[in-house]
């Protein structure tokens, strides 16, 4: 088997990472169906305790990856070179587009509330969902384009 | 119409029998980010310009130019 040099792993790690990120944000979304459906109803059940204990874990291990280098198990010269600068931009892209959509959920939620009252805790919900949701398919976008040859 | 950095990366890639992940490594970048200079989806910094007409032994001003 032949051993694959520095920037070929780093390409094939980057490549994987624009297919995986729409995908992850796609389910990320799709698991929070229930909890919109519900939402302004305030009081929630042990299941869904259980339920937002894991959107928050994977919330918090979504917005590591997007924000960090990711890849924190290979090796620095490895993750160093996925971080290079046209990822650098492809991230600020996708962070200032979260931006807006956590701005524009936020007033949604000030809006919805007039009707609906809500929970502190659904507002920042709908706010992280949507922010970080769109950040992460508008990075994996990015990504995926920049991997397309001409 | 807008102005953009057009460049002859791609040629002068060839001339040399450069692979663009042969020029990425030369430079310190992935295969994607010569790509997507190569194909003006990026505008590079001011020092990866260098590095790039280094590497391809021409000036900044015959690697890259403004058009439009």
């Amino acid at each position: 088997m032949t051993e694959r040099s520095v920037s070929e792993r780093a390409d094939f790690l980057s490549r994987r990472r624009a297919r995986t990120l729409p995908a992850l944000a796609i389910i990320y979304f799709a698991q929070q169906a229930t909890f919109l459906s519900a939402l302004g109803n305030g009081s929630h059940r042990d299941v869904d305790h259980f339920k937002i204990g894991a959107w928050v874990v994977l919330s918090a291990v979504l917005l590591l990856a997007l924000v960090t280098k990711g890849f924190w198990f290979q090796p620095k010269e490895i993750r160093d070179l996925i971080d290079d600068e046209s990822t650098r931009a492809n991230r600020l892209e996708a962070m200032r587009l979260g931006f807006l959509f956590a701005c524009g959920a936020a007033l949604a939620a000030y809006f919805i509330d007039e009707f609906q009252p809500l929970t502190v805790g659904e507002a920042a919900h709908l706010v992280l969902t949507f922010g970080l949701g769109a950040a992460l398919i508008r990075f994996g976008m990015l990504e995926r384009r920049a991997h397309r040859d001409a | 119409m807008p102005e953009r950095l057009a460049n002859r990366l791609k040629d002068r890639r060839g001339e040399l029998g450069l692979t663009q992940a042969e020029l990425a490594e030369k430079v310190g970048v992935t295969r994607k980010t010569v790509n997507t200079v190569e194909n003006g989806i990026f505008t590079p910094s001011a020092t990866l310009a260098i590095k790039l007409a280094r590497a391809l032994d021409l000036s900044v001003e015959q690697l890259f130019w403004i058009e439009g």
